[in-house]
């Protein structure tokens, strides 16, 4: 888990360091400009509307390497947590 | 032994229709039957002035009924589900300015009461196909563009006429999407915006445009696919340079410029074959140019080289 916690903090700092604080939306979008429009009908239409908008689109407004922080930092203090018993 | 024959008439369970689509349907039905009987019937209510219909333009299907019409809406700036009907409610209609500019002579800005009280206002009953294969019958109340364009007069150099939707980012959610090429900009050759059929849409059924159908005003060519028309209008625009459309930033190949109504052409991801008709669920044969060939082929005879057809 500390494997995969570190390199989600690699891949963050490598967001950064190409897209700076570009949110993750325009990010996708530079990388395939009709996947979120995809992704947004299938959730909207046969999921929940407030799906996408409460949730999902908060985390594309962020930085790009938000998400892959936070889920690597986690990842790496709970490994070493048990790690440690 | 009790053996179950499978008869013609015989129907699963689950392909009854709800009562409430039957009844809307009966509504319906009840409804284009009064209005066809009335003829040229004056559209008169709710802050919409006088409008003949004009019976020029005959749909061959029943009208919609207005509550499907009016509750089942793509527009994009409030999400990409249907139901943004209550979310488009918080868009203010009044006060509302059009701007004409560009190559004209004449560019002006119009107030959208001035529009209602100087442009020659009537009802036309138009089909409208989308394209992801639904499709309605709507009584529009409107003018034709090419009376607006009479009034600014297009210079000779212009070739395109963009029409922009209006930005409002404290009352449409998907505006949060930066990364999408808002405003929603769409439009056409300047030929085809002088067609008899290109209409500029102030009203529905009657009554003045709801915002979830593109009030207070919005445009309407029947004869391509629903996405082309701008919804929400508050510039338009004559230019030598062809637009690039929201959608065909996002995905050309799926929308493009001019997106003519054509079964035999398939979306990427789908047939055009058919179409579901809004109300009813009825499925139908869709049109070539959404069955309005006889206005606007001609439109296209020197054009084989493009996509017409997405």
């Amino acid at each position: 888990m500390r494997l995969i916690g570190l390199g989600l903090l690699l891949l963050a700092a490598g967001l950064f360091a190409i897209f700076g604080g570009d949110p993750l939306g325009a990010v996708l979008f530079r990388l395939d400009p009709g996947i979120l429009n995809l992704a947004q009908a299938v959730v909207q239409r046969y999921l929940l509307p407030v799906l996408w908008d409460d949730v999902l689109l908060p985390v594309l407004e962020a930085p790009s390497w938000v998400v892959p922080a936070i889920m690597g930092g986690a990842m790496t203090l709970f490994g070493w947590m048990r790690a440690r018993g | 032994m009790h053996i179950l024959k499978f008869r013609r008439f015989s129907l699963p369970e689950s392909q009854v229709t709800p009562e409430a689509l039957v009844f809307g349907r009966r509504q319906a039905m009840a409804l284009g039957a009064g209005m066809l009987a009335a003829g040229p019937a004056m559209a008169q209510q709710a802050g919409l002035p006088p409008a003949m219909r004009n019976t020029r333009y005959v749909p061959g299907r029943a009208i919609t009924a207005e509550r499907e019409v009016t509750t089942y809406n793509n527009f994009y700036e409030f999400g990409s589900h249907k139901t943004i009907s209550a979310a488009a409610q918080r868009m203010p209609m009044r006060p509302w300015t059009v701007k004409v500019e560009g190559m004209v002579e004449n560019p002006r800005d119009y107030g959208i009461e001035d529009l209602l009280a100087r442009m020659p206002l009537e009802e036309r009953v138009y089909r409208l196909r989308c394209v992801e294969a639904w499709a309605m019958v709507v009584p529009w109340t409107g003018f034709p563009l090419s009376a607006l364009l009479a009034e600014v007069k297009p210079l000779s150099s212009a070739r395109y006429v963009v029409f922009q939707t209006a930005t409002l980012p404290s009352v449409m959610p998907g505006l949060r999407q930066s990364w999408y090429p808002w405003p929603y900009t769409e439009g056409c050759t300047l030929a085809e915006a002088a067609n008899e059929l290109s209409f500029m849409v102030v009203g529905a059924y009657g009554k003045l445009l709801p915002p979830q159908n593109g009030g207070p005003i919005r445009f309407h060519q029947p004869w391509k696919y629903g996405f082309k028309a701008g919804k929400s209008i508050v510039t338009i625009r004559l230019t030598d340079q062809r637009p690039v459309s929201f959608w065909e930033k996002i995905q050309s190949q799926e929308y493009g410029f001019w997106a003519n109504v054509n079964p035999a052409v398939p979306h990427p991801r789908w047939s055009q074959a058919q179409e579901r008709m809004l109300g009813t669920g009825e499925t139908v044969p869709t049109l070539l140019f959404n069955g309005y060939g006889e206005f606007v082929a001609d439109l296209y005879t020197n054009l084989q080289r493009e996509r017409l057809w997405a």
